[in-house]
């Protein structure tokens, strides 16, 4: 660690960055003991994680904050970043000597751009306004854009302000490596901000990390939650999916992480006979978890992290039983048999074959396109007489023939999330005797090795 | 999907279940799984029979309200066809008259 040429690095040399710095002239002029006259002697921060390097630097001199008064209060660059230093510390009050030398630290940085020093007269008078300075101007300072550029890069533990744009950077960074594979130094590497250290990635990610969980937690429950209300409540539940993107994104570094603990994500109330086989998702449910936090991180901290491909298709709705849309066989089957003789009718029904399957209010299609039908033959009104009778027979359980893409839709998301419930709640048959009369047809064994 | 036979087995009844919803008859079920779901048709057809083994009045009565589709459905077929061919007929006859009255 360098010096900065003032206590135990040598004169000017070890501070690279202080070539104005008188050295130990300064510092035997001073009056160490009034400098921190407002502030706790004492205790250190039970918190901190200080280089002892840092400390021994500090301590050589009969001052380690040796260089707090080297300026002037009035400096606000200094207080800046000394107010940075001590607001890493979290307390304030509690700057015993080390933060004090830190805060020496950071101001001392500062001093690198020039400033002129201060003298020593001004000392005593500046030390008390430093003190308050420090005190009460760091809530100000709070929202402020990170000024780590005035500190000397990396070799400090400088207070880090995680901005919209550099959490978004520490977000690609972690995500480029896996969440879970993402270790600090890589990160930092990664970001290339040479400004932080390997410490404050490692607080960062630990606290993105319980985010996060917070986070998958509420979004399994939430998807959980529409999946079973579009199931058995047969109202368009998009909501549930959509709705997500109103959630709290990744909060204010400062503020911390609010959400209370949040209930068991899993386990959306399943036969109790499926409990056993539930246990399997997990691992793809962490999967699924992964890809569906983006879209919550994205909105917010501007993170432009691109939508996972699959997500709870709004429109699968098999229809529930009590649908009404029996007469679509009635034009489905037109088509069919009628196409050889019927010049008309393969164009007027063709495109409304399966319109139903995609409205959660399946009646509607049926009947724009039963005005079709209307329409096009109104100078027969043979059509109308047909019309009632369809509609006042009594309703099948549900529609026929869904459309190829439904049906995709339909398997699609039983594959990709397995872990939901079954929509019948069939009793499944005994696993031995599936398996046993698979035996029996030739198939050794499932899921099978080559599809 | 699950790896073990077992989580297979319960996949496997899932989608069927989904074909049900949709109310597709065993052989369309077994279609689409293949299709969509690279679900092997024996292998839906042991787990579509074994549930409808262990879940046999649902099958049941899956079956007949099948078939009672099926009648409307012809039924409705049949309508349809009987009205197309008197709209063609009428078709045909008012372009007659409309041809007599060009000649008249």
């Amino acid at each position: 660690m360098e010096g900065f040429g003032i206590g135990g690095g040598g004169g000017g040399g070890g501070g690279d960055d202080f070539p104005d710095f008188m050295g130990e002239n300064l510092l035997d002029s001073i009056d160490f003991d009034d400098l921190f006259v407002g502030i706790n002697d004492g205790d250190i921060l039970p918190d901190l994680e200080m280089d002892t390097e840092i400390l021994a630097e500090f301590s050589v001199s009969s001052g380690d904050e040796s260089d707090v008064n080297n300026y002037s209060s009035s400096n606000n660059t200094f207080i800046t970043t000394a107010i940075k230093n001590v607001e890493r510390k979290e307390e304030i009050e509690k700057t015993g000597s080390f933060s004090a030398s830190d805060v020496g630290s950071g101001l001392t940085t500062s001093l690198n751009q020039g400033e002129e020093i201060v003298s020593t007269q001004k000392s005593e008078e500046s030390t008390l306004q430093v003190n308050q300075n420090i005190i009460t101007p760091k809530e100000s300072d709070k929202g402020k854009k990170s000024s780590k550029n005035n500190n000397l890069p990396g070799k400090r533990k400088v207070k880090v302000d995680w901005t919209p744009e550099l959490h978004r950077r520490f977000v690609q960074a972690v995500e480029q490596l896996g969440v879970d594979k993402a270790v600090p130094s890589r990160i930092l590497e990664i970001m290339g901000i040479d400004c932080l250290t390997r410490h404050n990635i490692a607080s960062h990610l630990q606290k993105y990390r319980s985010h996060r969980k917070h986070l998958l937690a509420r979004e399994a429950e939430a998807a959980s939650w529409s999946h079973r209300r579009q199931l058995y409540g047969g109202a368009p539940a998009v909501g549930g999916g959509g709705g997500k993107r109103e959630m709290n994104p990744w909060p204010a570094p400062t503020i911390g992480f609010p959400p209370p603990p949040l209930p068991p994500p899993m386990a959306p109330p399943m036969p109790h006979h499926f409990r056993p086989l539930h246990v399997w998702g997990h691992p793809s449910v962490d999967q699924s978890y992964m890809h569906i936090w983006p879209k919550h991180l994205a909105p917010s901290p501007s993170l432009q992290h691109p939508s996972p491909a699959w997500a709870p298709p709004p429109h699968l709705h098999p229809s529930p039983p009590s649908d009404p849309s029996f007469w679509h066989p009635h034009h489905q089957r037109v088509q069919n048999s009628l196409t050889p003789g019927t010049p008309y009718f393969p164009a007027p029904i063709a495109p409304t074959r399966y319109p139903a399957v995609h409205h959660p209010v399946p009646g509607i299609p049926p009947v724009s396109s039963h005005g079709m039908y209307k329409v096009d033959h109104s100078n027969i009104g043979v059509r109308s007489t047909a019309t009632p009778p369809a509609q006042s027979l009594p309703k099948p359980p549900c529609d026929f023939h869904p459309s190829k893409e439904s049906i995709d839709a339909a398997i699609g998301d039983v594959l990709s999330k397995p872990w939901l419930p079954l929509p019948l709640g069939l009793k499944p048959p005994a696993v031995d005797s599936v398996l046993g009369e698979l035996q029996r047809q030739g198939v050794p064994k499932i899921p099978p090795t080559c599809a | 999907m699950g790896d073990s036979p077992a989580s297979y087995i319960y996949m496997v009844q899932h989608l069927i279940e989904k074909c049900l919803i949709f109310h597709m008859t065993k052989e369309e079920c077994i279609e689409a799984l293949s299709k969509h779901a690279n679900i092997k048709s024996v292998i839906t057809v042991t787990v579509w029979n074994e549930l409808e083994k262990e879940n046999r009045e649902f099958f049941e009565a899956y079956a007949k309200s099948h078939n009672k589709n099926r009648a409307i459905e012809a039924k409705a077929e049949v309508e349809a066809e009987v009205e197309a061919s008197t709209m063609i007929q009428k078709l045909l006859l008012d372009h007659d008259h409309t041809k007599k009255s060009d000649r008249e």
